[in-house]
Formats: C-alpha cells, structure tokens, sequence
C-alpha cells in the first residue's frame, strides 16, 4: 500500500480543459487567499509582532525569519537554513546588525542566535491549545503578513523526508523478517548483519513480518541509531545499526516519484520532516521564510514555523515544544 | 500553458483487477437488498445566515477575520467526521459520505464501474466496507457505498448556481494517503474560476486528496477534488453539479448484476511504469520478479507489447491486467539508443501464495 501512494502522481493532462482556462474570468489574484487584499486586513497583527522578528542573511543573503524570545536579543531560527558565513539581520526598523550562531538542536533543527541589537520586543507565546481552522499568520518585518493560511492538522509527529536505510532486503516470500541480502556500503554490512538473518525486534518492538520492521525504521532519520534483535543459527544478539540516506549517486532509490513532486510543490525546505511534534497549516512560504513566529489573531505566538514541506504543508513546531527547546538551547549555549 | 495534473494514483486500473480477484467476500454482504440510489439534492441554506465578512470582496478588519475564523472552525468539526479515505485494491483516495446508509462522493479516477470492494477509513480510525457502484469518466465523478450497517456521519450537498469568483471554500482529503497519526487535512482557499466542469480555489490539494470534498460556507459539498497544475493556485474541483448530471452513470445499472465475478488469479509482472516524455517508463523492477528475471531495468521505456504499440503508461497497466498467470509478452523495449524484444513471463501475484 505504502508504495502505491508513493506513486500516485502520475500525470495525465488534459489538454482541452488548460486550453479554455485562460478564457474565463479569474479572481484577481489581490483577493487571492493569502493575496494582498486579504493580507491588509491582518495589518494590526503585523503592527504588534514586527518588532519581534528579524530577517537573517548570510553574506547577505536571506535564508530565514527568527523569533526574538528576550530583550538582550536571543531569537530562535531553523538551524539548517544557516549556511557557513558571515550572519547579519535586517530588523524592522531599516537597520542591519550583526549575528551569532549561540547553540544548536538538530533533533527539531532549532538554533539560537544572538542579535546584536538593543530594544527588540521578545514575543509573546500563546497559552491557548492551536484548533484546525484557525487563522494562522506568518509576520515579517513589513507592515502587513507575508502570507496567511489555516491551521491544517493538530501536532503530531513528522517523519524524516529522506528514507534512511540500514541497507538490507527482506525476502519478500518469506514468512518472518528475513533477510535476502545485505546491500554494500550501508551500516548492516559493516556491523556484520548477514544473509539468512532473522529480524525479532526493532527499538524494543517485537516484529514478526518485514512491513512492521520498515513501519519502525521509516520514523529514524539519516544518521541515527537503532538498537535490533535478530535469529542466526538459532541464537539471539543484539546489534545497534545506524541509519543512511543514499546518497545522490544511489539514487536508483528513487522509486518515490519525487522529482514529479517537486514541480507541484515549488521549493521545499532543505530539511522538511523528522520532527517530535508540528502543527501542519496550509500558508505557502518560501524556505527562507520559515525560522520565524507563526501567530494567531491575538498576535500571540503559538509555533515556530519550522519548514515547507510540500505543496500543501509548512510545519510549525508548537508553542510547548518550542519553549522547551529554548531551555535546552540557552543550557547549551553556557556551556560552551 | 499550464499542464493539468490529474491526481490519478497511477495504478489504477491495476488496482481495478486487484479488486475483482479479491473482491468476492465484500461484494456477498452487498448483494442482498441494493437499490439504485436516488441522486441528493442541494440542502437548502439561509443566505442571511453567512457572516457578512464572506461576502465582502476581501475581509478588513480583525473582526471580520475573527467572525471568519469561528465559522470555519465550526465548519470543519461539523464536517470531519462525513470525510473518508478510500482504498481500493492498490489505488487510495479521498471521498465524503452524504447519506446516513453511507453512500460516497469520490472522483471517477479514484472509483469503479459497479460491483468492486472498497475499505472506508474515518478521520476516528474506524473502518467500514463496501463497493463501487459506478463513475462517469468524461466528468470524473465516482459513487461508492458502504454496505456495513449504518448510520454514518454525512453532510449535505450545496450547488454552485449561486456561488461567485471569490466565494470562501474549504477542502478537506487526505494528502499523499491516510495517516492515522495525522487525520484529515484541512485547507481554506477562494474560488478563483468557475469553469463547465471545473471549479478552481487556492486551497492547495494534493495526490491522495482526489475525491475528497470542497466545502462552501454553509457546510454542503460543492465540489470533489480531481486535479492540480504546477502553481499552488491551480487546484481543480468536479462541480458537484456534474454528479447531478451524470447521476444515471453513478448509481449503477438498473437491475443490479450479481456481483461475484468469477475469480481470476492475478497476474504479476513486478515493475511498475510511469508516463514521460519518452512514453511509458519503467519506474520500479521488484526482486526476483518476472521483470527482473527479464532482465528489465528501471529506465527502459515499453514501446510493444505483443506487437501492439504502448503510448502511455496506462495501456501497459491494461495489459498486465488483462494478462492471466503463465502467459508470456513479447515486450519491445528501448533502452539509451538500443532497441530490443524480449518475452516477460507473468506469474501469479506473490501476495496471493502465502
């Protein structure tokens, strides 16, 4: 089932239908959703949050929005989006300051960053539970919203984008998890996983066929590790396997369909998916856009917009989990 | 030019056969008591009863955004629960339930002619059975029925003879498949064209979500998903207007066949194909299949089967298909300059011999 939803993007056009579309009156794109129409009435939310925000560049190049969370100038930003270079921040005030990366969490590709600058307004976090439905905004520095959109889904967990493999094949005729052969040059082949194995449990998860092992193994992301029981010769071990991304070169992989993706989605984030917790909203940003608050009518914040993930889908990790991650960060931060 | 993309999972008519084969044990539930359903009409609304900020040609002030948001969000509780997933053989989508005996709205790419089994998965997890009863592919509109005894959540259906450019819309569907950790996907959007046969928003759809439901502001289905192009404002909608129309198709033959087709095995042949520029792709080659055995490789593009010329991927899928276990096709394949023939021996559908 999982790999034929994977192959749902076959294309058919129809010729006739995009012919005749251009013959029909449109909206103006002004009143558009997220259009400028609409955006203007959201001006009061901008007017609240703009001195919150800050725009990070690095060698002047924008790469992402950032939260201010106090008024020394921490704000929060997505990690991944800050290249090596030199890291400055437009402010809504017109002016441009310098930055620096303090500490890092990849589990949820939060950083902190100091912003060289006094007087910016710490935001204010939401303390009301997010519903589906409800207007999300994602502010910047200018007097109204970059774009709007809904709340999608409520939080729950985002798989890692890339499959990651420990690099084996499951016979597929066989009865129990068994393994048909070990693939060169992943983490299975190198801790000695062999032909014939049988796979008993994953992360402490009993298994008994091979869809509940890639059920497990498609929640770890590239780079992690997870702990296996496997059956040789009628004896148990455990081994901790870590888990790969293939990379560009192997990319006969590709069975996912997603370069026809691609074109549907316009431009996704470098690192899309592996998340504890996101609320998922329909608000169409750049990947540069994300990193900043996403705020709700009251201008008070309840995420951090955290990626773009797809044609239908940014991320935003909740107000909660966001919180918890700035202890963490500002722990990290002092210990050098 | 934009290039329309059908969300049509691309396995369909595979998944067709799939679900003759297997069909059989859903389809006996079905058989006693059917009747041909008689097509819904449009819930009658109270246009007084819309807060004024919808109709205004865009909302301007917090207020209005405000009266907009408490709307939507009652809509979409109101709703929910009437939006299923649907699976069919190896091909899944998106469809809304509009009686309370459970008959169901989908697109035509995403259903069947009458008689083939289909599991229902509520935004709750809970999972009901039933069958297709029939499609109008020139319109893409799709009915199905769940045949587990009711009664299911529902919503009505609306009209759109008095809808506008700008109209407030909702879709609801289950992007890129249903996911229980997820739920229900919902997005807000406007209608940005009014087209014979074709309504378009901005709310942002996606393959998985065909068949899934549009919503006007009072809560009646004005619309079923059936397309995308490339920019996030190209989302294309079945009128819910064309399931009056092709009503005649949808609810099956007049006399209700009996439904056990007789049971034919399967054939596999282990790749899987898509459409591009070339003609019909091999995407995927399984292990220790037909395909593989062949020698096939991901990349290779189908130009013959049989000495039957191959233009898109879909006729291929037909011949699979139509092809029983056993049978061998003579492929011509093209591969990089090389052309070349070579027989593929179908077996029966692995699943199938545990």
């Amino acid at each position: 089932m999982k790999l034929a939803l994977l192959l749902l993007t076959a294309i058919l056009a129809r010729a006739a239908l995009a012919q005749d579309e251009a013959d029909y009156p449109a909206l103006p794109p002004e009143r558009y959703r997220s259009g400028q129409a609409v955006l203007d009435a959201f001006a009061p939310i901008s007017a609240q949050t703009r001195n919150s925000i800050v725009e990070l560049n690095v060698d002047e190049s924008p790469v992402a929005l950032g939260a201010v969370i106090d008024t020394n100038g921490l704000a929060l930003t997505k990690a991944s989006e800050l290249i090596a270079g030199k890291l400055t921040c437009w402010l809504a005030t017109g002016e441009k300051v310098e930055a620096q990366l303090l500490a890092v969490d990849t589990e949820d590709d939060v950083a902190l960053v100091r912003v060289k600058a006094k007087g910016l307004k710490p935001i204010q976090w939401a303390a009301d539970q997010a519903v589906e439905g409800q207007w999300v905004i994602t502010p910047c520095l200018a007097d109204t919203p970059l774009a709007v959109g809904i709340i999608s889904t409520l939080p729950h967990r985002i798989r890692p984008e890339l499959h990651a493999f420990i690099g084996v094949v499951f016979n597929q005729y066989a009865s129990r998890p068994t393994i048909e052969f070990v693939m060169h040059g992943f983490d299975a082949e190198k801790v000695g996983i062999k032909a014939g194995d049988i796979v008993l449990a994953v992360d402490g998860r009993a298994v008994t066929n091979s869809d509940q092992v890639r059920g497990i193994l498609q929640d770890f992301r590239d780079g992690q590790m997870v702990r296996m029981r496997f059956l040789r010769a009628e004896k148990e071990f455990e081994q901790s396997i870590q888990l790969m991304a293939p990379k560009a070169s192997q990319q006969e992989y590709d069975l996912f369909g997603e370069e026809g993706e691609a074109d549907l989605s316009g431009d996704v984030s470098l690192r899309s998916g592996g998340f504890d917790q996101a609320i998922e909203h329909d608000t169409v940003l750049e990947p540069w856009q994300c990193g900043g608050p996403l705020v709700n009518l009251d201008g008070k914040v309840i995420g951090l917009n955290i990626a773009r993930a797809s044609r239908v889908a940014t991320y935003a990790l909740p107000a909660t989990l966001a919180r918890q991650i700035v202890i963490k960060l500002k722990t990290k931060a002092e210990k050098p | 030019m934009p290039v329309l993309q059908l969300l049509r999972p691309a396995r369909w008519l595979l998944a067709v056969a799939l679900a003759a084969s297997a069909g059989q044990a859903g389809a006996q539930s079905a058989a006693p008591n059917f009747t041909r359903p008689a097509a819904p009409k449009p819930v009658p609304v109270n246009f007084k009863d819309l807060p004024a900020a919808f109709s205004k040609p865009a909302p301007t002030s917090l207020a209005d955004l405000r009266e907009m948001q408490a709307r939507v969000a009652a809509l979409v509780s109101q709703v929910s629960p009437a939006v299923v997933a649907v699976e069919l053989g190896h091909s899944s989508g998106s469809g809304v339930v509009i009686t309370a005996d459970g008959l169901v709205l989908t697109a035509g790419h995403v259903g069947s002619w009458a008689g083939h089994s289909v599991t229902f998965l509520f935004p709750t997890g809970k999972t009901a059975h039933g069958n297709t009863i029939g499609i109008n592919e020139d319109s893409d509109t799709g009915l199905m029925r769940i045949t587990d005894p009711g009664p299911w959540p529902h919503v009505g259906v609306g009209e759109l003879k008095n809808a506008h450019l700008g109209d407030w819309a909702l879709a609801l569907g289950n992007p890129g498949g249903f996911d229980a950790k997820r739920s229900l996907v919902v997005r807000l959007g406007r209608i940005i064209r009014l087209m014979p046969g074709v309504v378009q928003t901005d709310c942002a759809i996606f393959p998985g979500d065909s068949g899934g439901p549009l919503f006007d502001m009072y809560g009646r289905v004005i619309g079923i998903h059936t397309a995308i192009a490339s920019s996030t404002s190209e989302n294309f909608h079945v009128p819910i207007t064309e399931f009056f129309d092709t009503w005649d198709d949808l609810a099956g033959p007049a006399v209700q066949p009996p439904i056990a087709t007789p049971v034919r095995a399967q054939a596999y042949s282990g790749l899987s194909v898509v459409d591009d520029a070339g003609g019909c792709r091999l995407s995927k080659i399984e292990k220790n299949s037909p395909a593989s055995k062949a020698d096939l490789r991901v990349g290779d593009h189908v130009l013959e089967v049989d000495r039957r010329r191959i233009e898109v991927s879909a006729s291929f899928e037909h011949w699979i298909a139509e092809s029983r276990p056993g049978e061998t096709l003579q492929l011509e394949i093209k591969r990089g300059n090389k052309t070349f023939k070579v027989p593929i021996k179908l077996q029966t559908q692995p699943g199938l011999t545990k």
